[in-house]
């Protein structure tokens, strides 16, 4: 009894931290979303790139680790300022559909370039944290839990900690906020949606170089990474788009969900139901909570 | 009203266009004078917003397009310039509709205001205790969400947020559009109270005829993108084609729509 408790525990918790890695790539989505309105489908294709990169910087370069992220880091936002030059604001006035669109054009000018610029092999991503039980844990706890995920959930923590406190306090929080709201009253008020664009998308970069990292530490870093963010869908639809302490719940309830469901009701379907029972979830998210379980809901007055 | 250096809006001969096909004013000329308060008036339709915007230059954002005349502003130019500039320069517009921003707080709402201005936190609290002097009833409810405001008090917090910007010109968009009479009194007496303490000159569009005129210094009339009359504010009040087209009153008394189709008829028997 105590055994099968302890297995269950130990699903959950490795549920719930794979789930951040969810939440991290959630983010990103969340960040555009709250700026443009605009689901950004080249957010996989950003996660692809900047990892790509990162590995390449240290791997084709030899730069070490610390000058290889930073350097990852600043090229998402160079990304992010082509992005909103060259994409968002020829297309300032379009309607959120065209814009939408863009998004797709863009996953794939980033998919290619980063396959020409860095080559289709699959590259090993080391960060010196193993994906393997942590020693302490197994043995003072009974739980076998990856360091890997553990890692990945302080940094989700911090990532979610510094990002509300941008929101929460400062000017450009604020700004962003109006836009999120009302993009044309803010800029009747002097709000400059340059300025907004540019960096909102140069934070999802960075948030999309951190998933990358994560994902890229466990499953290498290779073209797969691209469709993997479309797992980030299931976690929008039931956190709600525009709620980045959303994104990451929701990325916490899929990771145990689709965890437990595995183990305990996966036998009776042949297994392998990891890969559809989110979408499940979200379509009873989508019938009985559309705006999800943070979305911010559409305020009528009546 | 000859003499142009004391005029902060010159609006010549404009010529507006959507979309590069669609007409919206045909030829508009209007003069705000610096310090006062200027009516644009007329129905639905008839270019009040397009003029406004035009000058805020927020007609870009709408495929909007200025295709003749000339647009001056405190001296210089608006051609080449966008929203935020203008705002820089002390031109800002309240857009119709009130438009708050929905989920933030009144008080956040009003300091997005100042995001053009580069303030201090105590220049903050120092400016919105001044504004709140003028919008009392907004710092009763600076914690609430302006979604679950009233429209009154929305109409406020936009024209507060406006302020907070440090105008010298406002641009009002029917700021009493679907107000109870005594707000639409409040919301004047604000403005008006804006405009004397503050030296805020203000253009605003109206429909609201008569409280437009009563609180206004000098009044434009607008029909289907043209200016087809103005005058000071006291003279349109007692013009007859104003009272009888915008204000309701003939000089036979009251004219409502029961007279109006009195009339189709006999004049219908006659034909027959």
């Amino acid at each position: 009894m105590v055994d099968e408790l302890l297995f269950f525990m130990e699903v959950l918790v490795g549920g719930l931290l794979a789930g951040t890695m969810y939440s991290l790539v959630a983010l990103g989505f969340v960040l555009i979303f709250k700026a443009s309105a605009t689901f950004n489908f080249s957010q996989g294709a950003m996660v692809f790139f900047s990892v790509l990169a990162f590995c390449g910087f240290m791997q084709d370069f030899n730069i070490p680790f610390v000058l290889a992220f930073i350097l990852a880091a600043l090229l998402m936002v160079v990304v992010g300022l082509c992005t909103e030059r060259f994409v968002l604001r020829p297309l300032m006035n379009a309607s959120e559909d065209t814009v939408l669109m863009a998004t797709i054009g863009l996953g794939y000018v980033l998919e290619g370039l980063a396959q020409a610029a860095w080559g289709v092999e699959v590259r090993r991503l080391d960060l010196g944290i193993g994906d393997f039980p942590v020693p302490w844990i197994a043995d003072n706890l009974k739980l076998f839990i990856s360091a890997l995920d553990i890692t990945a959930g302080v940094v989700a923590a911090i990532m979610i900690i510094g990002l509300f406190l941008l929101f929460k306090y400062t000017k450009i929080g604020l700004g962003l906020r109006a836009v999120a709201d009302d993009a044309g009253a803010a800029s009747s008020i002097g709000i400059p949606l340059k300025h907004i664009m540019l960096l909102v998308w140069s934070a999802a970069g960075v948030v999309a170089l951190v998933a990358g990292c994560m994902w890229g530490a466990r499953a290498g870093v290779q073209f797969a990474l691209v469709d993997l963010a479309l797992k980030a869908l299931p976690v929008l639809i039931i956190g709600g788009f525009s709620s980045i302490p959303g994104a990451i719940i929701g990325g916490l309830i899929i990771g145990a969900v689709e965890k437990v469901l595995e183990v305990y009701i996966g036998p009776f379907f042949g297994g392998a139901i990891e890969g559809w029972a989110p979408y499940v979830l979200a379509i009873f998210f989508l019938l009985y909570r559309p705006e999800g379980l943070f979305g911010e809901k559409i305020i009528r007055r009546v | 009203m000859s003499n142009t250096s004391t005029n902060i809006l010159d609006i010549k001969n404009i010529e507006v266009m959507y979309d590069n096909v669609i007409l919206a004013l045909h030829d508009v000329s209007l003069k705000v004078p610096k310090g006062k308060v200027v009516a644009l008036l007329g129905a639905n339709g008839a270019g009040k917003s397009t003029t406004l915007k035009a000058v805020s230059t927020m007609l870009a954002s709408e495929r909007g397009k200025v295709t003749k005349g000339s647009i001056n502003y405190d001296g210089t130019s608006i051609d080449k310039q966008n929203p935020s500039q203008m705002v820089g320069l002390g031109m800002v517009q309240v857009l119709e509709g009130r438009r708050c921003f929905g989920h933030l707080t009144v008080e956040e709402n009003i300091i997005s205001g100042a995001y053009s201005r580069k303030l201090s936190k105590g220049d903050i609290n120092q400016e919105l205790e001044k504004i709140y002097t003028y919008f009392i009833r907004l710092k009763e409810r600076r914690k609430s969400q302006a979604a679950f405001t009233s429209g009154g008090e929305q109409q406020m917090i936009a024209v507060a947020r406006a302020m907070m910007a440090k105008p010298k010109m406002l641009l009002l968009d029917e700021p009493t559009m679907g107000l109870a009479p005594q707000l639409v009194a409040e919301i004047f007496n604000i403005v008006k109270e804006l405009n004397t303490k503050e030296g805020v000159s203000i253009l605003l569009a109206e429909q609201n005829t008569n409280v437009a005129l009563k609180n206004s210094d000098y009044g434009y009339i607008i029909e289907t993108g043209r200016v087809m009359l103005d005058g000071t504010a006291k003279s349109l009040l007692s013009n007859d084609q104003v009272k009888e087209l915008y204000l309701g009153i003939s000089k036979k008394g009251r004219k409502n729509f029961r007279d109006v189709l009195k009339e189709e008829s006999l004049t219908k028997k006659k034909i027959n």
